[in-house]
């Protein structure tokens, strides 16, 4: 049994049902793949679905179990080749797990290309099928006939695995806990119920009753349980819920089917959606058991499903309001000897008479202390901000800041007490402002602007010219440049000639 | 037509001759006009003032304080012998209707023009230099003009507007090529009368030349050397703060010169004083290379410019130049070491350093060549050192 390696652009081939697509690549309308055991078949179907969608595969998806002339068995997945994408996908991922991939359309299947032969084999030598074989596959080595022993159906391969308990797998971060399905018992129902609306967690409910075939199952007994889709699940509220009995948190995989949170199937649901019908929900439980309930389904919210407390007995009229505008409640702001320890001075308010002795504290201030002052001269007095503590300037009403930019006497609180903002936001206090709370008058505002350093302050106006700077640098002189004029044409008119004067040798002069 | 003023033309040649700008170049002067041009310089005084300002402005850059000079007749006449000489290369002058006779008469007169007598005058030397200092860079603009049909080209000229409009239609192209020195003044018709304008401006030649231009006749320019502030100037232009190849183009054409001399019969203090001033530029390169790394370096400018590899390249008069010191040491010693010399360590550190790379790179052959010829200049015999004491008699 021989293959060839087909060539580019070769256009006839030996085996019957094959043709190059569109790169060239040799591909029938199957692709054929061959597992010695069932688990091969389920790892491929795994890797399959986490990479693309089954969904794509499944309306001429089969899984035979075959056997051969020698009486060895196989487990053979055949697929629509719908590119040759596709099959390369396919064909990398079975060769990860053992088994082998051959591309055909009916009875003959050629293998698929390789790395070998990028454009894939041709079976050279095709004889005649022996009697009883389905189907053959052509190896390199081998040509192997197989006999269909039975079907096994994709939906029942996808319900008889088992999820598995992944580590970890129940701390959800914020995008899984968006969509999650809670079965709850019948008992707990209505404290659930009320739990999620006071937490306001958005959610829907309905009451299910699981499909039972078996005639063994007690009707009597209700199996129902109340599933509630709740969005955006906080985490300390997962975790109440998942270690108690009774309720199980349920994630989407799909739009008809949820699997228990903690567990995954192996087979990633949400790529094979075609195989849940629209009509079922099906809810994957840990313990091999899953539960078909009726889809789509029908919820309720859960706003609506509060409990009501109705007293028929005791009827409540309602009384009639009349309307008035609001009664002025505002406390007059005063200040008030403080109780507490003493505060860090940050300004000092100097009435402007005393501004004489201010003057001869400062010739007296070393220039340390004068760094970093502020002053402000009001009509209320000499403001003095400092950034460290100013009690070096023993003039004026000393002053505390209560908050930024406000300031207090020393040894005054404000009543009532109020939070900063709040009194900020009443006098009209802002960035860039500075209030200041006398003991007498009303509180008056300076804007930072009007603050100029204290050093620079403590200098009259100097009068200082400014002089200019002289460029002795010589010009750099521009190029000559020839610029021949229009000269007519009898510019040699009546030119003379030159005087017959003798040039050499010329006299010094 | 009303003829000229002596204002128009100071306005539109002398003062962008002499500062820069468009010299205006209109039909040739003819002596008569010249001189009745001396007479209006009187009453020109604007332009007049305005010209002598742009040449004071040219020579402060050369002397501390520029002497006080007028622009005067003689130098009227250089300028219109300048402006005749490039009245040669107008365009109207390449004409079929511009005969060689009429061309003879224009080249003789700017003969007669450039023709002043030398002067040895300080203030005269440096007021010619100031109004020529520009010679060896006038150039001009020729744009040729090509069109779908035709070209044309415009020597220093704007070409006409209509040649130039709609030029993505007509598809014009304009281009600008810029002629100098050699084209405008080294051609055979101007080359006298620059050769001849050059004699008078002996300062101009010792500060600046062109491949072109005539070279330097030593005997006219020496009495220039004498003059310690202006031999200080020429020295500093001469070694330029540039790279080594550029820095000995002018010691080098210098040197040239002086070995033209050599052939002639100069007077043996005029040989003396070329070859002190070329022996002292020796010592500005020395100087220049002071701040060397390493002090017993040879020296970077002697490797590039007398490297064997370079031999082709060599500007005529260089291997004169730096053999001169070891020629003159053969013959009279005392001219062959800068005087005062020896008060700077590391100056005459680097002057031995590179008399001994001098004599490594350049054959001993050429060293006494040069010693035989100046033996003939230089009598072994020579006057009294005026550095030396004499002691008088105790009486």
């Amino acid at each position: 049994m021989a293959l060839e390696h087909v060539a580019q652009g070769q256009t006839r081939f030996f085996t019957p049902g094959v043709a190059p697509d569109p790169r060239g690549i040799l591909l029938g309308r199957y692709c054929l793949m061959t597992f010695a055991t069932l688990e091969g078949a389920v790892s491929w179907f795994r890797l399959y679905s986490s990479e693309a969608s089954l969904d794509e595969l499944l309306a001429n998806l089969s899984i035979v179990k075959c056997r051969t002339a020698l009486g060895s068995r196989e487990i053979v997945v055949q697929i629509p080749a719908v590119s040759s994408y596709a099959a390369d996908r396919s064909a990398r991922l079975a060769r990860l797990v053992g088994g082998a991939i051959y591309t055909g359309t009916s009875k003959h299947f050629v293998k698929y290309r390789d790395d070998r032969s990028p454009f894939g084999y041709d079976a050279v030598d095709i004889g005649a099928m022996p009697a009883g074989n389905d189907f053959m596959v052509h190896g390199d080595e081998f040509a192997q006939g197989y006999i269909r022993e039975g079907e096994l159906g994709f939906a029942r391969l996808l319900f008889r695995l088992s999820i598995r308990k992944l580590p970890g797998g129940d701390r959800l971060g914020p995008d899984d806990r968006g969509e999650l399905y809670l079965a709850v018992a019948r008992g707990l129902a209505d404290g659930i119920i009320r739990y999620l609306w006071r937490n306001r967690v958005e959610a829907q409910a309905g009451l299910f009753t699981p499909g039972s075939s078996s005639a063994f199952d007690d009707q009597v007994r209700d199996r129902g349980y109340m599933l509630i889709h709740v969005h955006g699940l906080p985490e300390r509220i997962l975790a109440l819920f998942l270690g108690t009995p009774g309720i199980d948190v349920f994630r989407a995989a799909g739009a008809n089917a949820a699997v228990a949170v903690g567990y995954e199937h192996p087979i990633d649901l949400a790529s094979c959606a075609s195989v849940f019908s629209p009509e079922t929900f099906h809810v994957f439980w840990p313990n091999d058991r899953v539960d078909v309930l009726p889809g789509p389904l029908t919820l309720s919210d859960i706003s609506d499903l509060t409990r009501v407390d109705l007293e028929l007995d005791r009827p409540k009229d309602p009384q009639q309001h009349t309307g008035g505008p609001a009664e002025s409640i505002g406390v007059e702001l005063k200040l008030a000897a403080s109780m507490g320890p003493p505060r860090r001075v940050v300004a000092t308010l100097i009435p402007v008479a005393h501004g004489s002795r201010l003057k001869r504290i400062l010739f007296a201030l070393p220039p340390v202390s004068l760094r970093g002052h502020r002053v402000a001269a009001t009509d209320r007095g000499i403001l003095v901000i400092g950034s460290e503590n100013l009690d070096v300037i023993p003039l004026g009403q000393l002053m505390y800041e209560l908050a930024p930019g406000l300031l207090v006497p020393l040894g005054m609180d404000v009543v009532p007490r109020v939070s900063p903002e709040v009194l900020a936001r009443a006098l009209g206090h802002s960035a860039g402002l500075v209030t200041v709370f006398t003991t007498e008058g009303h509180p008056f505002q300076v804007s930072e602007g009007s603050f100029a350093t204290l050093e620079r302050r403590s200098l009259a106006k100097l009068e200082v010219d400014r002089a200019e700077s002289v460029d002795y640098a010589a010009d750099v002189s521009a190029e000559a440049q020839v610029v021949n004029d229009a000269v007519g044409r009898f510019a040699l008119w009546g030119f003379p000639d030159a005087p017959d004067r003798k040039l050499l040798p010329p006299g010094e002069k | 037509m009303p003829k000229a003023h002596v204002r128009d033309f100071l306005t539109a040649f002398v003062k962008p001759l002499v500062g820069g700008g468009e010299l205006h170049v209109g039909a040739p002067i003819p002596l008569a006009e010249v001189e009745r041009w001396e007479g209006e310089l009187d009453n020109a005084s604007v332009e007049l003032v305005a010209v002598d300002d742009a040449r004071h402005a040219v020579l402060s850059t050369l002397v501390c304080r520029p002497p006080a000079f007028v622009l005067e007749g003689d130098e009227l006449c250089l300028a219109a012998g300048l402006h005749n000489a490039l009245f040669l290369v107008h365009p109207r002058a390449e004409l079929w209707s511009f005969s060689d006779k009429q061309r003879r008469k224009i080249i003789e007169t700017a003969l007669a023009l450039v023709s002043q007598p030398l002067s040895r005058n300080r203030t005269r030397v440096m007021a010619r230099h100031a109004l020529l200092n520009n010679l060896f860079h006038l150039s001009r603009n020729d744009t040729t003009v090509s069109w779908w049909t035709g070209r044309a080209r415009f020597q220093g000229q704007k070409p006409p507007p209509r040649l130039t409009a709609w030029k993505g239609m007509r598809r014009v192209r304009e281009e600008v090529t810029v002629v100098d020195f050699d084209e405008l003044l080294a051609v055979p018709d101007t080359a006298p009368v620059i050769a001849t304008l050059l004699r008078r401006t002996p300062l101009t030649q010792l500060l600046d030349s062109h491949p072109g231009a005539p070279p330097l006749h030593w005997e006219d320019a020496v009495f220039l050397l004498r003059d310690s502030e202006l031999a200080r100037a020429i020295a500093y232009r001469l070694v330029p703060d540039t790279g080594h190849r550029e820095q000995v183009v002018g010691p080098a054409r210098l040197a040239a010169a002086f070995e033209q001399m050599l052939e002639r019969a100069p007077d043996e203090a005029d040989v003396r004083a070329v070859a002190a001033f070329l022996v002292h530029l020796n010592a500005l390169f020395c100087l220049g290379e002071l701040n060397l790394r390493e002090a017993g370096a040879k020296s970077p400018l002697i490797s590039t410019v007398l490297s064997a590899e370079a031999a082709g390249q060599r500007p005529r008069g260089l291997a004169t130049l730096f053999a001169l010191p070891g020629a003159l040491s053969l013959v009279d010693p005392r001219l062959s070491i800068p005087p005062g010399i020896e008060s700077l360590p590391a100056l005459a550190k680097r002057w031995m350093v590179h008399r001994q790379q001098t004599a490594e790179l350049l054959s001993d052959a050429v060293v006494d060549a040069l010693a035989q010829r100046l033996k003939r200049h230089l009598k072994p015999e020579s006057r009294r050192d005026p550095s030396e004491v004499i002691a008088l008699p105790n009486s």
